[in-house]
């Protein structure tokens, strides 16, 4: 879980800094607790809007991209600070990243009563519509006398109001998490995925044709792409563009990359169309995905990608049959995120597997032998398909095909044997 | 003839709650002398170790310490008070106390219905707190909802009814001074208190 810490204080020294930070590295195993910096966020002026300005955008950010909040205040002539107050403003005027994001209030104050009016005023500012934050009910953590109340190590002295502090964090995980899981936005589900790629993502180059069979080379133009020996710095390296095409190329797999807007936008070419285990061609680089499939098959190249993009799985393993007896072909969907978890498309490996069973039972000394307990027949499965592989047409291109057949894609043997509607093939099992 | 500090609550252009004090200043011109004081110059509260504070604080002190009374036009931003006026006060009870036994008028003028009646109560609540401790004008508020709707060309308030109000809760105002110029005996043992509370010390 993804917390973020915002102490109300921009003086040199806080101890509501200092209990933030106590709980992001005390409680470090419970959540990730970061705390957020608020000292360059300027006085509200809504005369002088400074909501696009790096300070509230940084805020904004991290807010949008947490699970709930933290908010330490002090307490000022009885109530939440100017400084505190004055972010919550920014964060209520023309966006609002704090709406229906769950909040824990805790302070600090130098009295034994301490900051116990400030926080029920931060409650009463959090709830207003502008804000819209869901405030934990019930627990309040009040620390009262701070000056006393920790050690020269900065950690809280008393053992009794660790534990407490500790109780009341778990309760609000828990509080998180229900907050969160009513807030979810209805699934729109897997027909509302676009393959046409009508949407955008930052990445996504306009202006050029999504069809055309020169898309990589205006593209490139476009974006003034490195190539050749450029330089691109990696995670973790530093390569020219030709050596990542070597290393990309040299792959033992025939890889694809599609983004989050359902584009077809790289593959690794090494092979011909005509020698690849899932024929990919130059001219198909920059498609939206809807090209690459047959018609049939678009209800379960859907559901596979949402399950993807939705989280509910991270890959998708797909045996396609039908490249001869001696070959066993596998697809696997993975899906890529970004730092922050955001769903950054699909990576698809496709290889023939046999060369490493074989390795495997040749330098082992075994042998694959029939499991009589088998619920389904792979290997008949498969050959039954390589009738239809031996027929000339080959399915056109095939990548994120079949989809949702991932428990049993090769047990549908009523399935007409025609390369092009193999694609569907035990589709209909996951939906 | 009575002597106000008339605090513009805000630090916005173009304030409503600007052109209320600023009529009162006009239409109560025969019956008191209303200086308007802004706050959007003080720099943000940080809490100053040193305990220095700014020109433009102690400026505003000493403008309060020679008025009978304060008047404080608050808008209302979430519920509560604006940042910029909570600022303010802050200065203003930061080893400076000219809040103290001031008798203080509170209005307040939003856009929608309710006229601030949330923010006043925050205000409310601010200003009788130990470090502020001012006298507040007790059971009475003045609430101008439809704020950009209330007055016209000339900067006049429109409404009568409204306007009788304010007017009573005016002359009340200069009452409520008089009469707590008379409510004087605890004033030094109040603000001894108040000189007493050190932050730094406590
Ligand atoms: C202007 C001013 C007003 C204060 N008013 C209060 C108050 O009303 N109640 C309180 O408990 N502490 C008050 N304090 C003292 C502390 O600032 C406060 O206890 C604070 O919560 C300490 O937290 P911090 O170290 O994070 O700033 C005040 C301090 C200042 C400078
Ligand atoms: C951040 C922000 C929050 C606001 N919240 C409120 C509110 O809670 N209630 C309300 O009546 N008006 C709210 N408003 C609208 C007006 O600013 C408010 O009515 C104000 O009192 C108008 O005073 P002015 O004309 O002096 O600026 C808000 C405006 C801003 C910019």
């Amino acid at each position: 879980m993804k917390l973020v810490g915002i102490a109300g204080s921009v003086a040199d020294k806080s101890y509501n800094r200092m209990l933030l930070k106590y709980i992001a590295s005390h409680f470090g195993d419970e959540a990730d607790i970061e705390l957020l910096d608020i000292n360059d966020v300027p006085l509200f002026n809504q005369s002088d809007d400074q909501t696009e300005g790096d300070a509230v955008q940084y805020l904004k950010r991290k807010i949008e991209h947490a699970d709930g909040i933290i908010i330490a205040t002090p307490e000022h002539n009885h109530t939440i600070t100017a400084s505190l107050k004055s972010v919550i403003e920014w964060l209520s005027f023309k966006i609002h990243p704090m709406a229906g994001k769950p909040v824990m209030i805790v302070g600090a104050s130098y009295y034994d009563q301490g900051s116990s009016r400030a926080q029920l005023n931060l409650r009463q500012i959090l709830e207003s519509p502008g804000v819209d934050a869901v405030v934990m009910p019930g627990n309040e953590f009040l620390l009262g006398d701070v000056k006393t109340a920790f050690d020269d190590q900065q950690n809280l002295k008393d053992e009794r109001t660790v534990s407490f502090l500790k109780t009341t964090l778990e309760k609000f995980l828990k509080f998180v998490t229900v907050i969160n899981d009513m807030n979810k936005p209805e699934d729109p589900g897997w027909e509302a995925e676009d393959l046409e790629s009508h949407g955008k993502v930052e990445t996504t180059v306009e202006g050029v044709d999504m069809h055309a069979a020169d898309w990589v080379e205006k593209a490139a133009e476009k974006t003034h792409a490195a190539e050749g020996d450029d330089y691109v710095k990696l995670d973790r390296g530093l390569l020219t563009v030709n050596q990542l095409n070597y290393f990309l190329n040299s792959m033992p797999m025939e890889l694809t990359y599609a983004d989050a807007n359902n584009q077809f936008i790289y593959y690794n070419h090494f092979l011909e169309a005509k020698d690849m285990l899932a024929a990919r061609t130059p001219a198909q680089a920059g498609n939206p995905m809807a090209d690459c499939h047959p018609k049939p098959a678009i209800p379960h190249v859907k559901q596979v990608i949402h399950m993807l993009r939705t989280g509910k799985t991270d890959m998708f393993r797909l045996p396609v049959p039908g490249m001869g007896a001696d070959k066993y072909v596998m697809h696997y969907y993975k899906a890529m995120h970004d730092a922050d978890g955001d769903y950054k498309g699909i990576n698809e490996l496709v290889l023939d597997i046999m060369p490493m069973v074989n390795y495997y039972l040749e330098h082992t000394g075994q042998m694959l032998v029939k499991d009589p307990d088998a619920e389904t027949d792979a290997v008949s499965g498969a050959s039954s398909r390589s009738k239809a592989a031996e027929k000339p047409a080959k399915p056109e291109v095939d990548e994120v095909s079949g989809a949702s057949a991932d428990a049993e894609p090769t047990a549908e043997p009523e399935k007409p044997a025609k390369p092009d509607v193999d694609e569907v093939s035990g589709a209909s099992s996951n939906s | 003839m009575h002597k106000f500090v008339a605090i513009v609550g805000t630090n916005s252009d173009k304030s409503t709650n600007r052109k209320l004090l600023q009529f009162m200043q006009k239409h109560f011109a025969k019956q008191a002398e209303i200086e308007l004081v802004e706050i959007k110059d003080l720099p943000l509260f940080n809490k100053p170790a040193d305990k220095q504070i700014p020109a433009t604080a102690q400026a505003i002190a000493d403008q309060i310490d020679q008025a009978d009374g304060v008047i404080i036009s608050t808008p209302e931003y979430d519920h509560s008070a604006p940042a910029v006026l909570m600022n303010a006060l802050e200065w203003l009870s930061y080893y400076i106390h000219p809040f103290a036994d001031k008798p203080v008028m509170i209005i307040g003028a939003s856009y929608g219905a309710l006229g601030t009646s949330r923010a006043q109560e925050h205000l409310r609540q601010i200003l009788d707190s130990p470090e502020l401790r001012a006298r507040i004008m007790p059971s009475s508020e003045f609430l101008l909802g439809h704020s950009l709707q209330a007055f016209d060309d000339d900067g006049n308030m429109i409404d009568q009814t409204k306007l009788a109000k304010l007017a009573g809760l005016f002359r009340d105002f200069e009452t409520f001074v008089d009469l707590t110029k008379q409510l004087n005996h605890a004033n030094e043992a109040n603000r001894q208190e108040i000189r007493d509370l050190d932050w730094a010390n406590l």
